[in-house]
């Protein structure tokens, strides 16, 4: 299975073995700078992976030697024909939000520069592992913006408050190592080691059982927006729905 | 109170709640867990108790049993699975103690046993300790907190991975993570609960609660109505004869005596 564009090369390669789906960014001469083409062909992979019941968990990476993604093309920025415009399809081809609807886990092999909406995508994955050489960052700031896939979001939830603010205020970078450190990374590996590692972990949530993946983790998306008790009660209504279709075998 | 699967015993001002069917591997049932609620009524409402530390008799702490007792294929519908969970939880009853609770991990937690110890204030663990939530591997999900509890515990991050992948994790990893505060040789693990617990004790107890009861709902208030709760804690803290006590022997040099009032 690939998409299905053929007048521009591919930005996003998506294949499946067995039951993963691998997408990958696949701009490698600009360290795959995220770009309006990129967007439209991950929304289309995004789909397709949430619509093939074959897949139960995907693995996130970006191809060439330098890294992850860069971040944002910001060669196209401002080609937009007006902000209204622009606002209008951020919101209707809402990559972002389409991402935290697929019921299936996301796992993200990191190398090299995973800076700004790279760094973000790897925000919207469930779990990080690193190469050794990999190098965190929003840059955001220090060039006028703010992070907009999400980050100002989902950092502070996954890693606390106080990294997330030196993180967008600083616009520093993070290694691998300290990445580990905060939680953003849930192992580092040699780089030769990343992309089977991955996979084997991969594999592994693709053995749980899928309905129950899918419940734990809107327990674990939605349950931290919410007082305690309120958590509580949604855990319950999950628990229970996972225990009646495993009681009917 | 007359248990048979837990043991309910006290040493001073702390009470030690022992998980006791070790033959079982302290796996909890809806008897074990009517029990403990029993106990921590108790604690609840005995004033000499101060705080209350849990643990397990045996070598395991806590395995959960898969599926779950009176939990078996065949079940009618959601309403009879539901409340066979709700009379299985542990985790609610300890949630409700207003004092301070210490777990004494004496080994492996498994699955509920996990969900117990998320739900106490401390926990230190003996080295032969272990970790693990293989729910989703027999397609369930923690019923008793462990989705809600883990992740403000140790972040979302590290409690996605341990929930989804089900992965085992020891003593050591699990102090690295700051899910348990401490590792001790299995052999000082209930001396050292016993002296971290009086150490508590010999705090202001009224103060100890409040701290406590402040802190855990720091996570689910608005900031402005945290520092309001926080204020109000403060300001009725004034009223008591411990808050004077605290001060009179920080003037004359003295170790406090505290009377929980």
């Amino acid at each position: 299975m690939s998409t299905q564009s053929t007048q521009a090369p591919e930005t996003i390669i998506l294949s499946k073995r067995d039951n993963i789906a691998f997408i990958t960014l696949n701009r490698p001469h600009v360290i795959n700078a995220y770009n309006v083409k990129m967007r439209d062909d991950l929304w289309v992979a995004l789909q397709a992976v949430r619509d093939d019941a074959d897949v139960r968990a995907v693995v996130l990476s970006g191809s060439g030697d330098r890294g992850f993604c860069a971040g944002a093309d910001l060669t196209e920025f401002g080609s937009a024909p007006s902000q209204t415009i622009a606002r209008q399809v951020r919101f209707e081809r809402g990559v972002w939000e389409l991402w935290l609807t697929i019921p299936k886990p996301f796992v993200a092999a990191l190398h090299g520069f995973v800076l700004g909406s790279g760094m973000e995508m790897a925000l919207l994955c469930d779990i990080r592992v690193a190469s050794r050489d990999a190098t965190f960052g929003l840059p955001e700031v220090g060039l006028g913006m703010v992070p907009a896939a999400g980050g100002t979001q989902t950092f502070p939830r996954l890693v606390g408050m106080p990294s997330a603010l030196q993180a967008l205020l600083t616009a520093r970078r993070y290694t691998a190592k300290e990445a580990l450190r905060m939680g953003l990374a849930h192992a580092i590996v040699e780089r030769e080691r990343l992309l089977p590692t991955v996979e084997r972990l991969a594999r592994r949530l693709a053995q749980q059982p899928p309905h129950v993946m899918a419940l734990a983790r809107q327990a674990l998306l939605h349950g931290g927006d919410v007082p305690l008790p309120q958590a509580l009660e949604l855990e319950e209504r999950l628990a229970v729905r996972a225990a009646l279709a495993a009681s009917r075998g | 109170m007359t248990c048979t699967s837990i043991r309910l015993t006290t040493d001073g001002s702390v009470a030690f709640l022992t998980l006791n069917s070790p033959r079982t591997s302290n796996a909890i049932t809806a008897e074990m867990a009517a029990e403990v609620a029993e106990a921590c009524q108790a604690v609840r409402q005995n004033d000499g108790v101060r705080v209350l530390v849990v643990t397990g008799a045996g070598r395991v702490f806590s395995a959960g049993r898969f599926p779950p007792a009176g939990l078996a294929h065949g079940e009618a519908g959601p309403a009879p699975i539901l409340e066979r969970l709700r009379r299985l939880r542990v985790a609610s009853h300890i949630a409700a103690v207003e004092k301070p609770v210490v777990a004494a991990i004496n080994g492996p937690a498994i699955g509920q046993g996990v969900e117990l110890a998320l739900a106490c204030d401390l926990r230190l663990a003996a080295n032969t300790a272990s970790f693990v939530l293989p729910h989703l591997q027999h397609g369930l999900l923690p019923w008793d907190g462990g989705t809600q509890r883990l992740p403000r515990l140790i972040g979302l991050p590290r409690a996605t991975e341990l929930l989804l992948t089900g992965r085992r994790m020891t003593a050591r990893q699990a102090v690295a993570i700051g899910l348990v505060h401490q590792v001790v040789p299995s052999g000082q693990l209930m001396a050292e609960a016993k002296e971290l617990a009086e150490r508590i004790a010999s705090a202001a107890p009224i103060a100890a609660r409040y701290a406590k009861e402040a802190v855990l709902k720091s996570l689910d208030l608005p900031l402005e109505d945290g520092l309001r709760l926080e204020a109000d804690l403060a300001v009725l803290l004034h009223s008591t004869q411990d808050r004077a006590e605290g001060l009179a022997s920080f003037a004359q040099r003295r170790r406090a005596s505290f009377s929980g009032r």
